[in-house]
């Protein structure tokens, strides 16, 4: 019997690409930005391509699904730790963004996994409306990501551009809009999940009362 | 009928006492390095606070779990931002230490819960010898938790300090080689539930074909 290796499908072959290119991207942004951004753009387009991968190929894994999801995580944190080095008065900004980013992720997760696995109460994590509409419009969820990406590659980007083009600063100014945005979500997300596993521990002590 | 408010319970207080202390200690590090030390390290003291009231008090919550563990991953993570303001040449080792702490446990939780909830597959999670080591024994988790903050901590003071003294550096030479253990670990970590991961998708999809 053939064993497959699920470390060499392809989507996550993708994957480790995509890591390599973003700690080469990384490795370079202190002295050279050009090969950096190369990198970095590289490595968040074939974020379009693993899952593509994944159902053309039926090698949809978990832990595909984790590697894709930590490597957005790490990605984006690193880009703060570099725009932190660029523009130091805005360095707890930047701490503040990545700590909802990692906090809000995690615990979304974390409380969709548990609910998952509770057969005695069942919550609504799409009750929320504003929530609603970015899970079940692609298109939304699409912009909503790409925007606010675009917010820190091209704050990065404007700081070594000696004289922005016009189209440059316009498309940041509603790239900033996006990223309030989704900060926003993120903050709904986080008290959701929160609400979420706060209820779970009270129907888990409720039953423990009952016995 | 009374109904508790788990976000009010005593260990969770004290985690979001934990969550604004570290918030002022990061908007306190590039000005003022004592205030920012002194609340820093009263957050991370904090921590060992929570636990105790949580039995105490019977007030154990998984919310309560996730919060003390994001604080503690977020506040290292702010600290190494900080460090990379204060030593720019060696942004890049904090940057992968950043993320081998947050993808690390990050795997290492998410495949411990979907493992817990698989019925026809068991694998033993701390099969590798060093890694039971680490799990079984309190003092060993301890002194390596607490020897790879201090490392961070450390680093912070002395770029402080103008002349330390010795035993500040032989302490922060002994805090380093843990430091070194503990990222040995983190990576061990990876690898064992990236496997664990792995063999729970081939279950499945063994599954999905027999049936």
């Amino acid at each position: 019997m053939a064993e497959e290796n699920i470390f060499l499908f392809v989507p996550n072959l993708i994957g480790y690409a995509r890591i390599v290119l973003a700690f080469l991207s990384f490795f370079l942004m202190p002295c050279c930005p050009l090969p950096a951004a190369f990198c970095y753009l590289l490595s968040s387009l074939l974020d379009a391509f693993d899952g593509h991968a994944a159902r053309a190929l039926n090698q949809s894994t978990k832990f595909g699904a984790m590697l894709d999801m930590l490597t957005d995580r790490c990605a984006t944190m690193c880009l703060l730790v570099n725009l932190a080095l660029l523009y130091p008065s805005y360095t707890f900004l930047f701490q503040l963004s990545m700590c909802l980013d990692i906090s809000s992720h995690w615990l979304h997760l974390h409380s969709s996994m548990m609910k998952g696995s509770s057969s005695h109460k069942n919550i609504d994590l799409s009750g929320n409306p504003a929530l609603r509409l970015y899970y079940t419009s692609k298109p939304v969820l699409f912009v909503m990501c790409m925007g606010n990406e675009m917010f820190f590659c091209l704050l990065y980007l404007l700081y070594h551009t000696p004289e922005p083009a016009v189209w440059m600063l316009v498309l940041e100014g509603v790239c900033g809009i996006i990223f309030v945005l989704k900060s926003g979500i993120s903050v709904l997300h986080l008290i959701t999940a929160s609400q979420n596993m706060a209820a779970l521990d009270t129907a888990e002590r409720q039953a423990v009362k009952d016995q």
